[in-house]
């Protein structure tokens, strides 16, 4: 009866859903995508053009990009590869051409600035980098030196061509790590023996002959890296500082052969204790010999200015407290003050030039200035102005204008997000007023009535005064009307489709994020998070409490150390909670939150430390007491991949544990890669599968399942396997067992409702294979009302099939709906940006190979090994997410809706529907035509009805 | 449409046709062609009197070949059901088994008519009341329609429109309560 029907609707779903793309007015409304560079390593401003607007990033996330400096955004951007084959070593800018050396040396590239386009790109022969620069004569610079552990090389600016490649002499002893071209034909290398001597090889810019060679025997004792201690300053003087003696040393390269001390108390000068002196020398101009004034740093915060005059040295200004200095051509010298203004400073003369100060607001949320990246120009005027580009702790790129004005800022710690979570927004202030009415307890029939009234009464006020602004905002042109979300007029839409991101990067930085627009709301920076911290986020207490306020906790661990720490923030507002959390003096394994509340509604974190003793957040007595109470049916488990042990423990009464369960998988035959439970929220309409015989399927579905994937430690293609293994995390049992022979990591796995869905290598047939297991009970239920491991007489059936996927992926996640009434899709990012909305349909063991009757009834698809990835299929069209690393969907308020998030190098969020818009009228639905036609119907009934009744009369009286 | 007779007897009649036009008119010559088809008797030329009728007055004096025709009649009204099932079965099989609107039309006419005979079997018994063997006419009437009404559940049933499959009550099956809180992972 209503089965067939439904099955009539879902038939129709279904061949609706195959048509799901975007329409061409729909882009960007739904959707939004930002991208981004990661952390600056180089920065070099466009300068070769008076008016350019552009800077040079590369970044330790291997992206070459240009940004605009009037806005912020990228002009282009360039993904390398991930890990040490793409990394960035060096970055040299002449005129419109950037030199970029990549992955340690092995590639040389030339990209056009101007429109991103790669110039040339050279493979260079193996070797360590160690430092590269621009080589220049007569003042035209054609030249680039590249100099690795054995050889320097010299090539062509304009087309890559090797010019020529020396090997380096006794490159086994000495540790070349400079080099140097003042622009007089002659190029430096400058090599060190640790903590004995230095030699200085030069060569000939013509035919690399080498001119000289000079090695001074037991010369530096105390010198065992040549960057940041030596430089080169004025017209080739090598100048190096040693901390233990406090003094400078001064050689000559045309000539000398000798090293000149200069002690630093000649100069009146102190070196902080414990601190290694840095020596910075600039070169403007490639083809000519660097500055003769440079930067001497003594302590964290204390530069000196000096210059080299006469092999004299002079001190120009000591700056005491400065935090950070820069330089940049135009001859000055920039400085950053202490706290949060900004001087130039003429490096002729060291004073201080006028008007040149700039003070901006550091957000008090942010992490202190790291580097200072500076544009100087000439105005109109001939005085000198500048702009600065702030890069600080927590990653953020500020770009800051005289007179302190902020033209933009990027979250660069957004390019790394580690966990997310989707928080609702608060109902608006009028509806929490009418919720919190019921919260109330009641005092008297009258004043309750009364407040019913008073809460309408100002319901109908936010009504008409929003009717007012409709119609106010429907006379202005609609570029005008902007429908700016800050966090004060925040609130829930109707169906629940507007959330708050919380989002938390590796730097430490948290932020949240308006799921609609995109725009970042709150940012809070942690300091002195370690950088290999693990991250737990969890929600404890949502928006549906008002009063109460909604409150997330991060989890952070110190993998070295294994102590944590927890931090109680207002997922809405960013603000650090009130709530003091528990100090944590032992490390923490893992935390698990239950379903249990206390008082104020907020959920408890059991925390289990390395003693297997477990402590409760929120811990009052009430809390206390309830635990006791179910003390006995809380479990956890804990997974040690270092060891391949499986351990399953016990609340007692008194917050102690006991061990009743124990799995090792010995580490020589196979490692744990990861552990699947299934998502809390997650909700499950259908307990069974209708046959087609009409009978019920029932499905396994055991919330205490969990799917640990486990990697055979040898790697030999023919023995090498990926194993997948189904446990009861309350009792321990195996539920069921799969092996793939000749198969690799990396896998990804899903696991939700009654299935399991894993992504591995074949080595064998050399190609990408899906993996689905579904478990289900029979035809009949065991036990409908409650589900018990540990009253569990009889086994799930198993069911598995595998496919051929023509793609790797870097990530996958399936959709989740508020009641789970709606059809799951798998979303899977690709490597190529692309993220794949894939029906689970197609990933379905019970897919027949011969079909028949019954499996038509079911609407089951024949198997076939391929899948396809069909273009419609790709939910974000063009948006190519960079390096998707994790894709997070949240349930929102309309059942046919979910929430999707991918981040990786880039954000970008959407909605999928997976059944299609079931619940929603189209965006192009005819209200016109439909109401025109009722209308119209009705007046016509009426018309009619008179007409019958005047004919009626008439025939009466015939 | 004449106007009623009340011009009195001078035979004119008046037109409503030409009454649109004049206030009123005199028709001196009878047998008119215009109104010659209105006139009641047809023939126009005689003037019948009031509260004369055409119609031959039936005879309505009881007979006994009446009282057969009654039962004949009452009995055709008893069988009615009964005869409907050959045409209904034949529906049925023309119709067949696929769930779309004609054969759903179908089934809801088949279900609906027997249900609604029974409903008004208290009219249909005052109809029969006349008839001597009026009890067993209306326990034939009562079959017929229950049988009218079995076709069309087993036709129901044929299409699978009965919740008669455990698959039916799957929709009410909640979901089971957890006895027990676990959770975990990795070692952080």
């Amino acid at each position: 009866a209503m089965a067939k029907l439904l099955l009539l609707c879902l038939k129709f779903i279904v061949l609706c859903s195959t048509v799901e793309s975007v329409f061409e007015d729909q882009v960007g409304k739904f959707d939004w995508r930002q991208q981004y560079v990661g952390k600056v390593r180089f920065a070099h401003f466009d300068t070769h053009v008076q008016s350019s607007k552009k800077v040079l990033l590369a970044t330790e996330k291997n992206v070459f990009a240009s940004l605009n400096t009037r806005t912020g955004e990228l002009f282009w951007r360039h993904v390398d590869m991930t890990g040490p084959e793409g990394n960035i070593d060096a970055l040299l800018l002449h005129g419109q051409d950037a030199v970029v050396v990549v992955g340690n040396g092995r590639q040389l590239r030339s990209w056009d600035i101007n429109v991103g386009g790669l110039n040339w790109e050279m493979v260079l022969d193996s070797g360590s980098f160690q430092a590269s620069c621009l080589v220049g004569q007569q003042d035209v610079v054609k030249h680039v030196a590249v100099l690795k552990k054995t050889a320097l090389s010299l090539h062509y600016l304009s087309n890559g061509h090797q010019k020529w490649i020396e090997n380096l002499p006794e490159s086994e002893a000495v540790d070349y790590q400079a080099v140097y071209s003042g622009g007089n034909g002659e190029v430096y290398a400058l090599g060190v023996v640790p903590h004995s001597h230095i030699a200085i090889v030069a060569y000939s810019l013509e035919d690399g002959e080498i001119i000289k060679q000079v090695i001074l025997i037991h010369s530096t004792p105390w010198l065992s890296d040549i960057q940041g201690s030596c430089a080169v300053i004025g017209r080739g003087m090598l100048t190096c500082v040693d901390s233990p003696a406090v003094s400078l040393y001064t050689l000559d390269l045309h000539g000398q052969s000798e090293m000149t001390q200069i002690p630093l108390q000649s100069l009146g000068l102190e070196v902080a204790l414990g601190f290694q002196p840095v020596l910075v020398s600039t070169q403007p101009n490639p083809a000519r010999p660097p500055l003769s004034e440079f930067f001497l740093q003594l302590g964290p915060e204390h530069h000196l200015l000096l210059q080299l005059n006469n092999d004299q040295i002079v001190t120009l200004r000591d700056f005491k407290p400065v935090r950070n200095c820069s330089t940049t051509s135009l001859s000055c010298k920039i400085f950053y003050i202490l706290a949060c203004s900004l001087n130039l400073f003429s490096a002729e003369t060291g004073r201080r030039l006028l008007d040149t100060t700039l003070i901006f607001n550091m957000d008090p949320f942010g992490g202190k200035p790291e580097t200072l990246y500076v544009q100087a120009f000439l105005k109109k005027d001939d005085s000198v102005g500048y702009r600065v580009m702030v890069q600080t702790e927590d990653h953020t790129l500020t770009f800051i204008q005289q007179p302190g004005r902020v033209m933009w800022t990027r979250e660069e710690a957004l390019s790394d997000v580690v966990t997310m979570e989707m928080v609702d927004l608060p109902l608006t202030g009028t509806q929490a007023e009418l919720e919190g009415e019921f919260g109330k307890k009641a005092d008297g029939l009258f004043s309750m009535l009364l407040k019913r009234l008073s809460s309408q009464l100002i319901l109908l006020q936010a009504w008409i005064a929003h009717l007012w602004k409709m119609f106010y905002d429907a006379r202005k042109p609609r570029s005008q009307v902007k429908n700016d979300v800050t966090i004060e007029n925040l609130s829930r839409d109707e169906f629940n489709l507007q959330k708050m991101m919380v989002m938390v990067t590796a730097s430490g930085k948290l932020f949240g994020i308006d799921s609609k627009t995109g725009s970042i709301l709150w940012k809070h920076y942690l300091e002195n998070i370690p950088s290999n911290a693990a991250f737990k986020l969890m929600v404890q207490r949502t928006t549906a409490h008002f009063p109460h306020p909604p409150q997330c906790t991060l989890l952070i661990k110190d993998k070295d150390t294994g102590l944590a720490s927890l931090h109680v923030f207002n997922p809405i507002f960013g603000k650090k909670s009130h709530v003091n959390p528990p100090a944590l003096p032992q490390p923490i394994l893992q935390s698990l939150m239950l379903p249990v509340m206390d008082q104020d509604y907020a959920k408890v974190l059991l925390l289990v430390d390395d003693q297997y003793k477990v402590s409760a957040f929120p811990s009052t007595k009430n809390v206390l007491q309830q635990l006791q109470e179910i003390a006995s049916s809380i479990f956890f488990y804990l997974v040690d991949s270092s060891q391949g042990r499986l351990s399953g423990y016990r609340l007692r009464t008194d917050l102690s544990t006991e061990l009743i369960w124990e799995i090792v998988l010995p580490t020589e035959v196979q490692k744990i890669l990861s552990v699947k439970g299934k998502r809390p929220n997650e909700h499950v309409h259908s307990q069974g599968r209708v046959m087609g015989d009409r009978s019920v399927l029932y499905k396994y579905l055991n919330p205490n399942l969990l799917a640990v994937v486990t990697e055979s430690t040898d790697l030999h293609q023919e023995r090498s396997f990926v194993g997948m293994l189904l446990i009861d995390g309350v009792t321990g049992r195996i539920i069921h067992e799969a092996v793939q022979r000749k198969t690799k990591g990396p896998v990804h796995v899903v696991h939700s409702e009654n299935w399991v869905v894993y992504e591995y290598w074949s080595t064998k047939s050399r190609r990408n294979e899906f993996s689905v297991i579904e478990l289900y009970e029979g035809m009949e239920l065991y036990n409908s009302t409650v589900f018990s491991s540990l009253d569990r007489p009889h086994a799930p059936q198993v069911l598995q099939q595998s496919y051929i996927f023509p793609s790797s992926i870097s990530t996958m996640e399936a959709t989740l709906t508020e009641k789970g009434i709606t059809s799951r899709h798998l979303l899977i990012g690709l490597p190529s940006g692309g993220i794949l909305s894939l029906p689970k349909m197609f990933l379905d063991p019970r897919r027949p190979e011969i079909v028949s009757e019954q499996s038509r009834e079911e609407n089951l698809i024949p198997y076939a090994p391929e899948l396809l990835i069909r273009t419609e299929w790709f939910i974000n069209y063009n948006q190519t997410v960079s390096r998707v690393r994790g894709i997070h969907t949240a349930p929102s308020g309309l059942e046919s809706t979910c929430l999707v998030v991918a981040y990786g190098l880039d954000i970008y969020q959407t909605r999928v529907y997976p059944s299609k818009q079931f619940d929603v009228l189209k965006d192009d639905y005819d209200y016109m035509l439909i109401s025109s036609v009722l209308f119209a119907l009705f007046f016509a009934t009426m018309i009619s009805k008179r007409l019958a009744e005047v004919k009626l009369l008439n025939r009466a009286w015939r | 449409m004449a106007s009623p007779g009340g011009q009195g007897g001078g035979g004119g009649a008046l037109s409503t046709r030409g009454a649109r036009r004049m206030k009123w008119a005199l028709e001196l010559s009878l047998g008119n062609t215009r109104s010659r088809g209105d006139r009641q008797g047809g023939q126009g030329d005689v003037v019948y009197p009031i509260g004369y009728s055409e119609k031959p007055v039936p005879d309505t004096s009881i007979q006994e070949t009446d009282k057969n025709l009654v039962e004949k009649r009452c009995w055709d009204v008893a069988l009615g059901p009964l005869k409907q099932i050959p045409m209904n079965l034949f529906i049925m099989y023309m119709s067949g088994n696929t769930i779309s609107i004609f054969p759903i039309m179908m089934v809801c006419m088949m279900a609906w008519r027997p249900i609604q005979a029974l409903m008004s079997m208290s009219a249909t018994f005052k109809l029969l009341e006349s008839s001597s063997q009026q009890w067993l006419q209306g326990l034939v009437y009562l079959v017929g329609n229950l049988l009218g009404s079995a076709l069309a559940i087993y036709k129901c049933q044929s299409m699978g429109l009965l919740p008669t499959h455990s698959s039916d009550w799957l929709a009410f099956i909640g979901p089971p309560q957890r006895m027990e809180i676990m959770g975990g992972g990795m070692v952080l």
